[in-house]
Order: C-alpha cells, then sequence, then structure tokens
C-alpha cells in the first residue's frame, strides 16, 4: 500500500533511453523533496483556511504566533552573546542568546527538541517497519512499555555506579519494546496475523497494564503517596544530563544525540547492511525476495523488533531524560506513537525526511500549546486542535502523492508524445 | 541537521542562574514583581489545568470559573494554560512561575507532582492546589497552600435529602447505596456522610456500599449499581468519577436516582437527584481574595466547608417535594452554624 508510486513506473519508463530513466532518477529524487514540502504547504494553506473562516483571526499571525512558541525563532534572534564552554570557566562569543533565563525562544527551543526526539524515534519504529512491507500501528504501546520498564529499572532497582543504571534503563527499555513490536512480527511471519490488528491490539493492552502498575493499589504505584496513580521517581543517577537549561524544570538531556544517532543508525542499516538489503526486498516484493533465498519470516521478525527498539527507546528516553515518573492519565492520553506515523510519512521513510519532519511536529505541538498563543491571537482552547488539525491534512495530503505524481506523470508523457509524433 | 549540528555546540553553563527575569511573553509585555494589595497594580493570577472539554463540569473548569468571576470581581489579571499531558503541564506551571504570577494554580492530584517540582524551584512565587493537601506534595513545599473540601458535609447533605426522598417515594424497603472509586479517604469522607445523613433523615434507611477498585472505566461501577437496584436501592450515589457516570447510567435505565459526586451533575440526565459538590469555583475565588487582602499564607491547608459555601448540594431535581428541599435547607444551615458536629470521615 505504501509502493513509492515513482518507482512503479521505473520499468515501464526505463525501457525508454538511458537518458530518460536517469532524468526520471533526477526527478524522483527531486519529488522526493519537492512532493512532502508541497504536501506541507498545502497542509498550512487549509488549516489557515480552517482558522480563517472559524476565528476569522489571520492565519499568518497565528502561523507567526505558533513560530515564535517553538522557539526556532531563537535562530533568527542573532546577537553578541557568550558561551561558556563546557568544563571550563572560559566563555566565547556566541551568536545566539543561550541562557534561557534571559531568551524565552531559548526554553521554548529546548521543549521543541525535547518533543523531537521522541517523535523521531516514533517516526523511526514506523519507516523501519513501512520498508519490510508492514504497517505498525504500535509505536505507542512500544513506546509505552519502554517507559514502563525504564521506570521500574530506574525506581526499583538497586542503584547502580556511574553511568551503568540510566544505561541500564535506556537499554531494557528499548529491548522490552524490541519484544512488544517482535511479538506482531513474529505472529505475522509465522501465522501471518495482520500486524496492522496485533499491533493496535498490543497498544491497549500496553495501556492497560500501565494503567494496571500504577494505579491506585498497583504493585509499581508511589510508595509514599498512597492516593496519587503515579510512579515512584526515577533515582538521580538514573537521569541523562542535562545541557542546556534547568535540569529539573524539562532542560534539554543529552537524548537528543542518541535521536541523532538513530537516524544514522537507521540509514546504515538498511542501506549498508545485507540485512537492510533484505528488508527492503521483502518490503517491495515478498516474493521476488523469497524466490532470491531471502528468508521473508525472518526479515519480518527482525524488521518489527528493529521498529519496536526505536519505540521502546523513545519511551525510555523520555523517561530518563526528563519525564522522571510515569502517570496513569498520561499513560492513556500520550499520542506520540500515533504522531510517530505522520513523522515517518511525511518524511517518507527516510532518514534525513524523518528528522526535519518530526521537528516541523515537534515545533507544531509545542507552539500551538495554550501557554505560547496569545488569547487574542487564537483561542486557546482551539490551539492544541491545530495542531491534530495539520497533522490530519498532512497525512491526508501524503496520501494525494499519488495523485500528484500520477498527474505530473501524465503531464510528461503527453509532452513526451506529443514530441515523439513528428518523427514517426 | 544543521539545527540540532548548532546545539550541540551548545554546553552547560546556560540557565539556573540566580532571580527568574522578567520574562517576555507573548501576551505579557513586562512583569516586574508586585506585592500583592498594591492598588495601582492589579495582581495576576496563573492557572494550569488539563484540556478537558469545556461543555462538562469538572474541577478544572469550576476553578476556571472561579477565576474569571475574580477577574471581574477583583479586577485581577488572570490567565489559564491547559494541557493534556504532565509534560505540558509543568512546562504551563514553570511558564506561569516565570512569568511572575503572583498567584499560580494547580487542580487535582495528578497534576501534585509536577506541581511540587515547579514550586520547589521558585521558593519566592507562591501556589496554590485545589483537591490537594499541601503536605501530601513531595517535600510539602512552604510556598504551597493546599485548597481542601470537607466532603463528608457534602455527602451528609446529599444523604438526608436521599433519606427524605426514600421515605417519601418508597413504600416498606427503604435502601439507598453508595458506589466508591476506590477505599481511599476522599471517597470514604462521601460515602460516611452520606450514610450519617441518611440515617439522620431517616433512622430505618438500609444502606448499601462498595468499591469498583478503579475511577475510569464505566462497567464495573454500573454493574455494582445494577446489583444495588436489584437489592431494592432507590437512591444510587456515586463516589467514582468518570466510573461512577456508570451509576448514574444504571439509574436512568431502573428508573431509581442518581446522585452525582464533585461537580454538578444534573447534566447527566433527568435521574440525578442532585449531586455533592466540590465548589472548586469558590475556593478559588477565596484564596484569590485571601491574596488580594494579603492574608494568603503557603504551606498550610484551607479546608472549604458548607460555612464558607465550598461545598454543598447541586441542582435539585425539580420533582423532590418543596418541604423536603426545604428541610435540607435547614439541615445546611445548621451544619453551616456548627449545631450538627462530628459528621464520620471514614467508613467502618
Amino acid at each position: 500500500m505504501n509502493e513509492p508510486p515513482a518507482r512503479a513506473g521505473t520499468p515501464q519508463d526505463g525501457e525508454h533511453a538511458p537518458s530518460v530513466a536517469s532524468q526520471l532518477a533526477l526527478w524522483q529524487k527531486a519529488g522526493g523533496l519537492l512532493v512532502p514540502l508541497l504536501t506541507t504547504v498545502f497542509a498550512f494553506l487549509v488549516g489557515g483556511l480552517v482558522v480563517l473562516v472559524t476565528t476569522g483571526k489571520n492565519p499568518l499571525t497565528t502561523y507567526r504566533a505558533i513560530f515564535e512558541g517553538s522557539g526556532l525563532n531563537w535562530f533568527l534572534e542573532v546577537g553578541a552573546h557568550e558561551l561558556r564552554l563546557p568544563f571550563t570557566e572560559t566563555s566565547v562569543p556566541f551568536p545566539w542568546q543561550t541562557n534561557d533565563l534571559e531568551s524565552l525562544a531559548a526554553l521554548n527551543l529546548q521543549q521543541t527538541l525535547i518533543t523531537w526526539v521522541p517523535l523521531v524515534l516514533t517516526g523511526l519504529a514506523v519507516a523501519c517497519a513501512f520498508r519490510c512491507g508492514m504497517f505498525n500501528i504500535g509505536g505507542q504501546g512500544q513506546y509505552l512499555v519502554g517507559a514502563i520498564i525504564a521506570v521500574w529499572v530506574g525506581s526499583e532497582l538497586p542503584s547502580l555506579p556511574g553511568l551503568l543504571h540510566v544505561l541500564a534503563a535506556i537499554v531494557a527499555g528499548a529491548l522490552t519494546g524490541a519484544a512488544w513490536a517482535g511479538i506482531a512480527g513474529f505472529l505475522k511471519a509465522v501465522a501471518g496475523t495482520h500486524e496492522v490488528i496485533s499491533t493496535i491490539m498490543l497498544n491497549w493492552i500496553a495501556v492497560w497494564v500501565g494503567v494496571f502498575l500504577f494505579g491506585l493499589g498497583g504493585p509499581l504505584q508511589n510508595d509514599t503517596q498512597p492516593f496519587v496513580p503515579v510512579s515512584n521517581d526515577v533515582l538521580e543517577e538514573s537521569k541523562l544530563t542535562v545541557f542546556w537549561g534547568d535540569p529539573f524544570l524539562q532542560g534539554l538531556h543529552v537524548g537528543v544525540f542518541v535521536a541523532l544517532g538513530a537516524l544514522a543508525v537507521y540509514w546504515m542499516t538498511l542501506n549498508r547492511t545485507t540485512f537492510g538489503f533484505q528488508v527492503r526486498a521483502v518490503g517491495h516484493s515478498p516474493e521476488a525476495a523469497r524466490y532470491g533465498g531471502i528468508s521473508v519470516a525472518r526479515s519480518y521478525f527482525l524488521a518489527m523488533a528493529l521498529a519496536g527498539l526505536f519505540a521502546g527507546l523513545a519511551g525510555a528516553i523520555d523517561i530518563v531524560g526528563w519525564q522522571s515518573r510515569l502517570n496513569t492519565s498520561d499513560i492513556r492520553t500520550s499520542s506520540l506513537g500515533f504522531i510517530g506515523i505522520a513523522v515517518a510519512l511525511l518524511g517518507r521513510n527516510t532518514a534525513i525526511g524523518i528528522g526535519f519532519s518530526a521537528l516541523l511536529f515537534a515545533a507544531l505541538v509545542v507552539g500551538t500549546s495554550t501557554r505560547n498563543l496569545d488569547p487574542e491571537i487564537f483561542r486557546p482552547e482551539l490551539a492544541s486542535n491545530l495542531t491534530l488539525l495539520i497533522q490530519g491534512l498532512v497525512v491526508l495530503f501524503v496520501g494525494a502523492d499519488v495523485l500528484i505524481l500520477y498527474l505530473l506523470g501524465r503531464g510528461r508523457r503527453a509532452r513526451r508524445r506529443a514530441v515523439a509524433s513528428p518523427q514517426e | 541537521m544543521s539545527v540540532v549540528a548548532a546545539l550541540a555546540l551548545v554546553a552547560p553553563g546556560c540557565g539556573g542562574d540566580d532571580e527568574p527575569s522578567s520574562a517576555v511573553s507573548p501576551t505579557t509585555s513586562a512583569a516586574s514583581s508586585r506585592e500583592p494589595g498594591d492598588a495601582q497594580a492589579p495582581i495576576r493570577v496563573g492557572l494550569a489545568i488539563g484540556s478537558g472539554r469545556s461543555d462538562e463540569p469538572s474541577l478544572d473548569l469550576l476553578a476556571r470559573q472561579g477565576l474569571e468571576r475574580a477577574r471581574n470581581e477583583l479586577g485581577v489579571g488572570s490567565r489559564v494554560l491547559t494541557s493534556r499531558t504532565s509534560a505540558g503541564y509543568l512546562r504551563n506551571l514553570t511558564a506561569l512561575a516565570r512569568e511572575d504570577y503572583d498567584l499560580v494554580l494547580a487542580v487535582g492530584r495528578h497534576r501534585s507532582s509536577s506541581l511540587a517540582e515547579v514550586a520547589a524551584r521558585f521558593p519566592d512565587d507562591r501556589f496554590a492546589i485545589v483537591d490537594m493537601g499541601q503536605g501530601d506534595l513531595k517535600g510539602s513545599p512552604a510556598n504551597v497552600r493546599g485548597l481542601l473540601f470537607r466532603e463528608q458535609e457534602a455527602g451528609y447533605l446529599a444523604g438526608y435529602l436521599a433519606g427524605l426522598v426514600t421515605r417519601h417515594e418508597s413504600g416498606s424497603r427503604q435502601v439507598i447505596g453508595s458506589v466508591g472509586g476506590r477505599k481511599i479517604p476522599s471517597v470514604d469522607r462521601y460515602i460516611a456522610g452520606f450514610r450519617a445523613g441518611a440515617q439522620a433523615a431517616n433512622p430505618e434507611i438500609t444502606t448499601l456500599n462498595a468499591y469498583a477498585q478503579q475511577f475510569v472505566d464505566q462497567a464495573p461501577c454500573k454493574e455494582i449499581a445494577l446489583d444495588q437496584i436489584a437489592r431494592n436501592a432507590r437512591v444510587v450515589f456515586q463516589v467514582a468519577g468518570q466510573c461512577g457516570l456508570g451509576v448514574l447510567a444504571a439509574a436512568g435505565e431502573k428508573n431509581v436516582r442518581g446522585i452525582g459526586v464533585d461537580v454538578d451533575q444534573r447534566y447527566v440526565g433527568e435521574q440525578v437527584l442532585t449531586s455533592a459538590v466540590k465548589k472548586a469555583d469558590v475556593a478559588v475565588f477565596q484564596t484569590i481574595l485571601a491574596l488580594q487582602e494579603g492574608s494568603f499564607q503557603g504551606g498550610e491547608d484551607i479546608v472549604f466547608d458548607v460555612a464558607s459555601g465550598g461545598v454543598g448540594l447541586g441542582e435539585v431535581a425539580a420533582d423532590v417535594p418543596a418541604e423536603i428541599v426545604s428541610q435540607v435547607n435547614r439541615i445546611q444551615a445548621e451544619i453551616a452554624a456548627g449545631t450538627i458536629v462530628g459528621i464520620p470521615e471514614t467508613v467502618r
């Protein structure tokens, strides 16, 4: 269902002269960038129309407020500032204001980047399965089990020295996520169970296991606050270092580099390893892959497990990075795993695409919070709905890729016929 | 990618400095610290709530109404921030504290850990939390005031009304029931008051009680309520939040009466006799009033009761005879005056 349409046209068009094929490849590359951009622009246009029609406010003002709320305007505020070098007392000139007590943009940007981390990882979780021809709706559940295990390791286990504890929490969370998604992959591999159904069901199991564990009377519920449905806080030694902002108030933690690393790992695995080749081959055509000697079942299982690994990592990093605890209402209302689907769709399952589309969605989520939207500009009650609206439009228009490519392709073919006919 | 590469250069040594500066926010142009009660500069109050539906009563919504009333009657500046998750909640509380609001309000147990964290980071700012004891917060921060409610008094009034209505409407077998979410103190205060009130109004009454062991899913609560109705309960009292809506649904189906909890739940349907209500709007308004008069103090709890108008009954069903309503009003006046004392707080 997610076969890139341009590629489907390749064999047919490739029969012409090689120059056409290379032209097409070039065009595909350009289209790969152009279409998501058009999609985004279109979604924002329609979103703006909705803002205009429903509230009568100027959509540009609203979008500007969202942009500023996301903290991305930080990069535009260039001035003469100083940056203290890590581990030293010396300061060097720096073009941006890094002190978040001085700059609200810096604070907002930290929040956007904190949100960017899980969106990248849940986006990868969806993309990874996509490349193997599967639709992983279970990013949310895999994210949750990762978070649940990370809370457990971080708060209940006796403290380990140095970085061991935080590493243990992250690794345990990621592996649990992998196992959780692996269930769906395994069922698909051996019994042909549709992964959409099984991952959705696994989402609910994860949610209610979490509510059971941390709800009132649950086995992992807070020891000191018996009437609050929340887990214990993770120990100090199982928290990631915060390198920008206030460590106690959701400053930016080093998990952003893990997310960057995950993007690189994803690219490497899919494009530069045998396993990645097998996964992509199965994604293109399971039958052809099987004929070529690739174990389709194994690819299904491993691709799903890798997807779960990314999502579980997201949950674990959120816990040890800034959340420190898990409460039952968050377990029920969190939707990061689902935004990951939109991230992967818009990013067209490529590493760079996911990096940027995660940034777009993180900026939307943070920028439309009521904290950042002036009631004069946009009614705060509607603010978070605007995120969902634009998100939905993006997903809808990503589906329209097919249409845009088809129309462009038709125009091209028509022109080619027009050029070719005089020679005949 | 370049975005993050640039960030990689940003290193420790940012933030965590001395006093919070006047942050420039989209809404507030300047925010210098103001003294409460200062006539020239109106005090500013920030409220952080969840993003629930705005057409369904909730403590969040009542708190918001209280703040709106304070804005209209006391002329305070106000800002309401909503969020779906505790991540956003912490950000919102932080934003309000950073912008030097004179009082930052939070609502409910779910938000208590966020509030405790922010209150600890901004020791010079004042905070209050609705429906949570200050001592139950992590670290019992001295700049937080807990706004609690005497649930047993609201329960007592609801029970008294239920007792009278049952005597008026049913024959020889007079039974009422209550469905709790879990056996926790705030739930039991309601139920203990309810049972005491019913007994006081109608000594022959039998009271049933059971817990659903949760506050979310409506089915278990409905099941318990149907069981109580099968055992001739004519009035069922829900003390189980979302779950308890199942109790009211059961009452509607079986044509008996239900009693709502925390907020006025008459909107659910005609079967709702009344509701035992925590008036978060009154609590918020009075807290802001105290702040304006300079009597606000952190590090303690204020308990709102019938006397201060902080708890009571919601709208009473129109078909209840006027003399019963006036009898209940008399009881309410007696509780307020202090003539009825010793309402139990625990069940059994």
